[in-house]
């Protein structure tokens, strides 16, 4: 029903902008109200408010070069659900899988339980198993999901929801998940607002934020955390493996353009944004003009690669061209003098 | 349908899985041992996920192109991923190197992007070819149910090569990993062995993907490789562990994704072999790092419990030695060593069964054989003290020190020390240091 009131129905990327901008109107004016998102508006506000919440971790894990370890937990995330929805099942009265993947115990649960799980397990085997760090995160994950993947197909009795956890089903959001974003985000943004010091510290200086008390680790356990949570928030919309992409790709492009914390905090946020935003109209275009249905969250990712490769090159301080021309003009000037 | 073990090697339609996994295995297993032991384990996670485009495009260029029966269809999906595994490596090394990101955020991102590239092209044939998209899905759990005796050669012979490059590379991969600047000096040409090991794990990667599947490759190369290096020093030794840890695990995993569907009643289901695999596998490596005779967890934490326990049999026997022959009761030896009263018996019992303690009335006292070991560790004792001493300690703070070296001291130092010091009869506190066996 929502498909056929669809108004981006037969749009193609110019259109799309023209109907999206229509309807901003009409919704300023009060005609339109938020109930009646389209599939694509909903598409478009979930990959937006990812990029919220992952720009702020995003850049303290890159910052704090813990990637791996969220790459880990993005595995895991997966064997974490299941086990909440295991322990659940006997309190919940609905009874459908996918609707009982959404509740919210089930995935608070799920995020505590995958982040631990795989930070202490790592944790036990380098501390006191004495295996060297890189293998050990590597076991753990890799293990972990395999399990998950077992008890998934064991439990549903079929792989199509472990599939679906890893690439994602953008075109299976609702009004749901748009608030599980939402309410992830605003999380995010509380806790960042209170501990902003408290990280940055323990970020660019932990000799020094331990020595003046502050729980070093503790912030790593609970950085841990807010990105399974995070993860839970992508896991229906892009899947648990290309949501590592919303960690690591927005501050990589940002910090191409600054070096100073709050823009980057900014940018990682504003340029992804809008290359999801890019990438839902692309999707549209193609699935218009070309009547060939593709992933949207495989290409939001593409989108941002070549966001990030076209920094690389033309980025105005550190760009490739622009020190290219650098180059050549130091060469020239000593002549010139 | 209830198979028996051999009917696994046998059986045309489960041999091929089965030889094929072994060998997939056992490869990955093999190159997992240079990967783990150089500390670039994640290096094998980010290659295999970037390997995911090229076996999409592979799939979706020859969906497009030929019949879907050709022949060809796994070597020629098998060189795109090994092409796209490789420029996922070029990636990550520009950008570390040309745009320094940190070596972890490149393997990620590097990672993550390509996994999105393969997403997208896989989506291009999801409706148009869906029975060639299950074959693309069926890589990333991998699948082995659907593999023919064409594959057990094609397995066979990709194993070949990464074996004998192992083999003829052997020397220089030793010097690599242990003795780079000793293997420079004897001309040995590093960048060329450090090219022909990244095509060894690509290839290793990309033959074992069929079978464990993109997203739990890294744990194939980790978990055998580790399980081998808690077992054994040698590399030599390594190689041969990993290598059949994991062969076995790539039986067993099948095994196991067949057999279990059975067990449950549920013959409709099917198991991805990859998870099962690595789930073998890692319990091996579990098993490995709790047990193995040297470095085990629980090895090391007994030789802990046990040395403890040695100190408190000792240090009982040097009480009652001290006691001369008066006699003691359970209560006096667990308040004299501190030890609560279900401890001290064990230990009273333990002596008394080794023949070192007399019981008379509740009393104990040593028994001939009991007094002469307890002369040794007095002895030990002393010798230790004398020695200290001797090199220059002050006669007051050596006590403290004999109190632990007593325990460790073995016959063999016993002797040295004795030579040394020239076979003394008295220690630095001018007690009788009593002899060997006799009075």
């Amino acid at each position: 029903m929502i498909l056929a009131a669809n108004p981006y129905r037969d749009s193609d990327i110019f259109q799309f902008f023209g109907v999206m901008l229509n309807r901003l109107w009409q919704l300023v004016q009060g005609n339109l109200s938020l109930t009646d998102l389209a599939s694509d508006e909903i598409q478009m506000l979930v990959l937006v408010g990812l990029c919220f919440s992952s720009a702020l971790i995003g850049a303290f894990l890159v910052l704090k070069k813990m990637t791996m370890m969220a790459n880990a937990l993005c595995h895991t995330i997966l064997l974490g659900i299941v086990i909440a929805f295991i322990l659940l099942k006997p309190f919940s009265l609905e009874g459908g899988l996918v609707s009982s993947f959404l509740s919210l115990k089930v995935l608070i649960i799920a995020s505590l339980l995958s982040g631990l799980l795989t930070t202490v397990l790592t944790q036990i085997l380098v501390q006191v198993a004495k295996v060297q760090e890189d293998a050990s995160i590597g076991l753990v994950f890799t293990s972990l999901f395999a399990l998950g993947v077992v008890l998934v197909t064991l439990y549903t009795k079929n792989l199509h929801i472990g599939t679906e956890a890893i690439m994602g089903n953008i075109d299976a959001l609702d009004i749901d998940d748009l608030s599980l974003v939402g309410s992830v985000a605003l999380l995010n943004l509380v806790v960042f607002f209170f501990f902003f010091r408290g990280f940055t510290t323990a970020t660019f200086d932990p000799l020094f934020a331990s020595s003046i008390g502050l729980p070093v680790s503790w912030l790593n356990y609970f950085i841990m955390v807010l990105t399974a949570g995070t993860c839970i928030a992508a896991f229906r919309a892009v899947g648990v493996l290309l949501v590592l992409t919303f960690f690591v790709g927005p501050p990589l492009m940002a910090r191409v353009l600054t070096d100073k914390l709050k823009p980057l905090l900014l940018l990682s946020f504003v340029l992804p944004a809008i290359c999801s935003i890019f990438s839902v109209a692309l999707s549209r275009h193609i699935l218009v003009v070309y009547q060939t249905p593709i992933s949207t969250s495989g290409l939001v990712v593409c989108v941002f690669a070549v966001m990030y490769f076209l920094l690389l090159l033309f980025a105005p301080k550190k760009g490739v061209v622009n020190q290219f021309f650098q180059r050549k003009f130091q060469k020239v000037l000593p002549k010139v003098g | 349908m209830n198979y028996s073990l051999v009917d696994f090697f046998t059986d045309p339609v489960l041999r091929a899985p089965t030889l094929g996994s072994i060998f997939m295995c056992l490869s990955s297993s093999l190159a997992g041992v240079i990967v783990v032991i150089r500390k670039r384990s994640l290096l094998g996670e980010s290659l295999s996920h970037a390997s995911y485009p090229g076996i999409a495009l592979g799939v979706t260029l020859l969906a497009s192109f030929f019949s879907p029966s050709s022949d060809g269809f796994a070597i020629a999906v098998l060189f795109c991923a090994f092409i796209s595994s490789l420029v996922g490596m070029l990636l990550i090394d520009l950008l570390q190197k040309r745009f320094s990101v940190k070596d972890d955020a490149a393997l990620c991102f590097v990672l993550s992007s390509f996994f999105g590239l393969g997403v997208l092209i896989a989506s291009r044939i999801q409706t148009t070819h869906a029975l060639w998209y299950k074959q693309v899905q069926g890589f990333l759990y991998g699948q082995t149910a659907t593999m023919q005796d064409i594959h057990i050669v094609i397995y066979a012979v990709l194993l070949l090569v990464t074996g004998s490059l192992i083999v003829l590379l052997y020397r220089d991969i030793q010097m690599l990993i242990f003795d780079k600047a000793f293997g420079q000096s004897i001309g040995i040409n590093f960048r060329l062995v450090e090219i022909v090991i990244l095509f060894l794990t690509v290839l290793a990667i990309v033959i074992g993907i069929r079978s464990v599947g993109i997203v739990m490759m890294a744990g194939m190369l980790i978990a055998p490789a580790l399980a081998a290096r808690q077992l054994t020093q040698s590399l030599k030794f390594t190689f041969l562990i990993s290598g059949i840890i994991g062969a076995l695990s790539g039986f067993l995993g099948n095994y196991f994704s067949v057999m279990i569907p059975y067990y449950l009643h549920a013959e409709k289901l099917s198991l991805p072999t990859g998870p099962m695999i690595l789930l073998v596998a890692s319990f091996i490596c579990l098993l490995a790092l709790l047990f193995a005779p040297q470095k085990g967890l629980i090895t090391r934490m007994m030789r802990v419990v046990k040395f403890r326990r040695n100190c408190q049999l000792e240090n009982i026997l040097k009480a009652l030695w001290k006691d001369l022959g008066r006699g003691v009761t359970l209560k006096e030896v667990s308040s004299m060593q501190n030890l609560s009263l279900s401890i001290a018996l064990l230990r009273i019992r333990k002596l008394s069964s080794k023949g070192w303690l007399d019981c008379t009335n509740k009393r104990y006292c040593l028994s001939s054989s009991g007094e002469v070991k307890a002369r040794e560790i007095v002895r030990l004792h002393r010798l230790w003290e004398l020695y200290l001493v001797h090199l220059g300690a002050a006669k007051d703070k050596v006590h403290a020190s004999a109190e632990e070296m007593e325990h460790v001291l073995t016959p063999d130092l016993e002797k040295q020390l004795t030579d040394l010091l020239n076979d003394p009869l008295k220690d630095p506190h001018d007690q009788p240091i009593p002899h060997k066996g006799g009075k």
